[in-house]
C-alpha cells in the first residue's frame, strides 16, 4: 500500500504529461493544416470551372480538371499573352536585383567588414539609418525623378532603386566579420590584388550569406507591387503582382482562371522555396540571428 | 590609429581600399535614399501637382495643416492603429505557442516549420487574390462560418461591411506571416541553453514552470523584436487593402496610411499632401525602428 501511494503520484504526473504532450501534437498539426488550406483551395480551385469555385456545397477535388484554365490564364481573355510578357518582366526584374544586390551589399560590406579606414563608423551608421527609411516615404520623389529621366515604361526604371539593399550590407558585413583575417594576409603575402582577393576568396566563401540575400531580394521584387505600379503604365512593362491586381479586379473574371493566374505566379517561389528551404527559414532567422 | 605618418604605411594604404569598396553603395544610397527623402521634405512645403506644368509655390506649414485637420488622414490613423493591434495581439500570441509547441518536439520540427510558413512563400498579391474568392458571398468562409454557428445561408458580407472588411484583411495578414514569426521565436527559444532547462527538470519544475521561469524571461529580448517587427511591417501593408478596394470593398474602412498615401499622389495628384503623410509614416516607422535597435542591443547583451 505504501509503495504504490508513494508511486502513484509520480505515475499520474507521466500519464498528465503524455496526454498534454499528444494533444499538443494534435493541436499542432491542425493548425499546419489549417495554414496549408488556402494553398490547397488554390491548386484545387485552379482546374475548376468558375461556378464549381463558388458552388455551395465546396468540393475540395475538381470534377473534371479543367487544365484550359492555364492556357486562358496566360493567353488573357484578349488573347494577347500580356500574362507571359509580364512573368517574364517579373523573372527579369527579380533576378537582375537577386545578384546585383548580393554583388553589391557583398562589395560594400567587405568594404565595411575588413578595411579600418577613416570614417569608417559613419558610413556604417548612414547605411543602417537609411534601413529605416519606408519604400513608401521615397517613392514620390523616386518617381518624379524618373519620369524626368524618361525611365517610365523601361527596365532600368523598374531595377534601379533596389539594385541593393541596406539590409543586404548589414547582412554580408556581419557574415563578413567573421571572415578569417589569416586567408587575407596570406593571399596579400602570394600577391593578390585587392579586387582579385575579394572576387576569388570573399566572395566564393559567403555562400551562405549570399543564398540568403539573394533569396530574400528576389521575392522582394517578385512580391514588389506599389513601385510597378506607379512606373510601368505600359502593359508589356507591367509586373506579375500589377498583372494579378488588375486580372482580379475585372468583376467579370471566371475564379477558375484567377486561381491559375495565382499557381502560376506561385511556382518559380515554390520551386525555391523547396529546393533550398534552409535558407528561406534562415532568412528569417536572419534578423534575430545576427546582431551579436 | 590612422595619424599622420601612419597613413603611409603599407596598411594605412590598405585601409584606404576600404573606400574603393563602400563607394559603390554610397553613390547608391546617396541617390535612392538621401535624395529623395530629402525631396521629400522640401515637396512637403510646396503646392505640387502632378502632371502640372505650373510652377508648383512654396506655401509653408500650409500641407501640414490641411492634412492634420482633414478627417479623412485621421480615419487612415484609425484604419492603420485599428489594424496593427488586431494583427498584432493574434499574430504575437500564437506564434509564441505555435513555438513553443514546435520547440518541444525535435521530432517533426521540421515539416512544422516548413508547413506554417508555406504562406509566407506566397507573394501578398496572391495571397489576396486566393482570399477574394474564399471571402466570396457564396465563397468557403461564409460556408465554414455558417455551419459552426449553424445559420445556412447567411451572407456574413466579408468584403462589404464596414467591421468584416477589417476583420478579413487582418485575416489574411495574420495567415499569411504567421509562419514567419513562429521562425522568429524558434530561432530564439533555440539559443536558450540545454543545461538550464535541464538543471530546472532534475530540479522538479514542471513544464509550466519551465515555461513562466525560464523560457519567458530569456526569451524577452526576441519577444521584444517580435513585436517591433509586427507593428513596423503591419504599418507598411498596402496590397490586401488595395486588392480588395479595386474588387469593389469600400475603401473608408481600410483605408490605411500606405492606401492613402498612394490615392492621394496618384488620384488626388496632391503631392504635398501625399508627401506630408508620407513623412509623418516615416516618423512612426522611425520611432517604431529606433525601439526595435533597442530591443536589438538587449538581445545581444543576453547572448554574450
Amino acid at each position: 500500500m505504501k509503495a504504490t501511494a508513494l508511486f502513484r503520484p509520480f505515475e499520474r504526473g507521466v500519464l498528465a504529461q503524455r496526454t498534454g504532450k499528444t494533444l499538443g501534437t494534435a493541436f499542432l498539426i491542425a493548425v499546419c493544416g489549417i495554414a496549408v488550406v488556402p494553398l490547397v483551395f488554390m491548386l484545387g480551385a485552379s482546374l475548376m470551372p468558375g461556378s464549381e469555385v463558388v458552388s455551395i456545397p465546396y468540393r475540395w477535388i475538381p470534377e473534371e480538371p479543367r487544365w484550359s484554365n492555364f492556357h486562358r490564364a496566360l493567353s488573357g481573355s484578349d488573347g494577347k499573352w500580356a500574362y507571359l510578357r509580364n512573368i517574364m518582366n517579373s523573372l527579369i526584374v527579380s533576378t537582375t536585383v537577386a545578384s546585383s544586390s548580393v554583388f553589391l551589399a557583398s562589395f560594400g560590406g567587405y568594404g565595411l567588414a575588413k578595411f579600418k579606414f577613416k570614417g569608417r563608423n559613419t558610413v556604417f551608421m548612414g547605411i543602417m539609418a537609411t534601413m529605416m527609411i519606408p519604400f513608401e516615404a521615397v517613392m514620390i520623389p523616386l518617381y518624379l525623378t524618373a519620369v524626368k529621366l524618361g525611365l517610365q515604361d523601361s527596365y532600368a526604371g523598374l531595377i534601379l532603386p533596389f539594385l541593393t539593399s541596406a539590409f543586404g550590407v548589414f547582412l554580408m558585413r556581419q557574415y563578413l566579420l567573421g571572415f578569417p583575417d589569416e586567408l587575407l594576409d596570406a593571399a596579400r603575402i602570394d600577391g593578390c590584388s585587392e579586387l582579385r582577393i575579394w572576387r576569388s576568396i570573399v566572395f566564393k566563401n559567403a555562400g551562405p550569406a549570399v543564398a540568403t540575400l539573394a533569396i530574400l531580394a528576389f521575392r522582394g521584387q517578385w512580391d514588389n507591387l506599389l513601385w510597378p505600379l506607379l512606373i510601368s503604365q505600359r502593359e508589356e512593362l507591367k509586373t506579375i503582382p500589377a498583372y494579378i491586381v488588375r486580372y482580379t479586379a475585372d468583376l467579370g473574371a471566371d475564379e477558375g482562371q484567377m486561381m491559375a493566374v495565382a499557381v502560376i505566379a506561385s511556382l518559380p517561389v515554390f520551386v525555391l522555396f523547396f529546393t533550398m528551404s534552409k535558407y528561406f527559414l534562415g532568412g528569417a532567422g536572419v534578423y534575430s540571428g545576427s546582431k551579436s | 590609429m590612422s595619424k599622420g605618418p601612419q597613413k603611409r604605411t603599407l596598411e594605412g594604404r590598405r585601409n584606404s581600399w576600404g573606400w574603393v569598396f563602400v563607394a559603390p553603395v554610397i553613390l547608391f544610397f546617396s541617390t535612392f535614399s538621401l535624395y529623395p527623402i530629402l525631396m521629400a521634405i522640401w515637396t512637403s512645403f510646396l503646392n505640387k501637382k502632378l502632371l502640372s506644368l505650373k510652377p508648383p509655390k512654396f506655401v509653408g506649414l500650409k500641407n501640414y495643416e490641411i492634412v492634420l485637420g482633414s478627417a479623412d488622414f485621421w480615419n487612415s490613423v484609425r484604419a492603420s492603429a485599428t489594424f496593427c493591434l488586431g494583427v498584432f495581439i493574434p499574430v504575437f500570441t500564437l506564434s509564441l505557442l505555435f513555438a513553443t509547441l514546435i520547440s518541444t518536439r525535435p521530432r517533426g520540427k521540421r515539416i512544422y516549420q516548413l508547413a506554417l510558413y508555406s504562406p509566407a512563400v506566397l507573394s501578398s498579391v496572391v495571397t489576396a487574390s486566393v482570399w477574394l474568392i474564399l471571402f466570396d458571398p457564396r465563397g468557403l468562409a461564409n460556408q465554414l462560418l455558417n455551419t459552426i454557428m449553424n445559420t445556412p445561408g447567411i451572407d456574413h458580407k466579408w468584403l462589404a461591411d464596414r467591421s468584416m472588411v477589417q476583420i478579413s484583411t487582418m485575416l489574411v495578414y495574420i495567415w499569411k506571416v504567421l509562419g514567419y514569426y513562429t521562425i522568429l521565436f524558434v530561432t530564439g527559444i533555440g539559443k536558450i541553453p540545454q543545461s538550464v532547462l535541464e538543471a530546472a527538470t532534475i530540479d522538479g519544475a514542471n513544464a509550466r514552470q519551465r515555461l513562466f521561469h525560464i523560457v519567458i524571461p530569456l526569451l524577452k529580448p526576441t519577444m521584444a523584436l517580435v513585436s517591433v517587427m509586427i507593428f513596423i511591417s503591419s504599418l507598411k501593408t498596402f496590397s490586401t487593402q488595395y486588392l480588395f478596394t479595386q474588387r469593389g470593398a469600400p475603401v473608408g474602412p481600410v483605408n490605411v496610411l500606405t492606401l492613402n498615401i498612394y490615392n492621394t499622389a496618384l488620384h488626388d495628384q496632391n503631392l504635398g499632401k501625399a508627401s506630408v503623410m508620407s513623412l509623418l509614416l516615416f516618423a512612426t516607422l522611425l520611432l517604431l525602428s529606433w525601439l526595435q535597435i533597442r530591443a536589438a542591443g538587449s538581445g545581444s547583451e543576453i547572448e554574450s
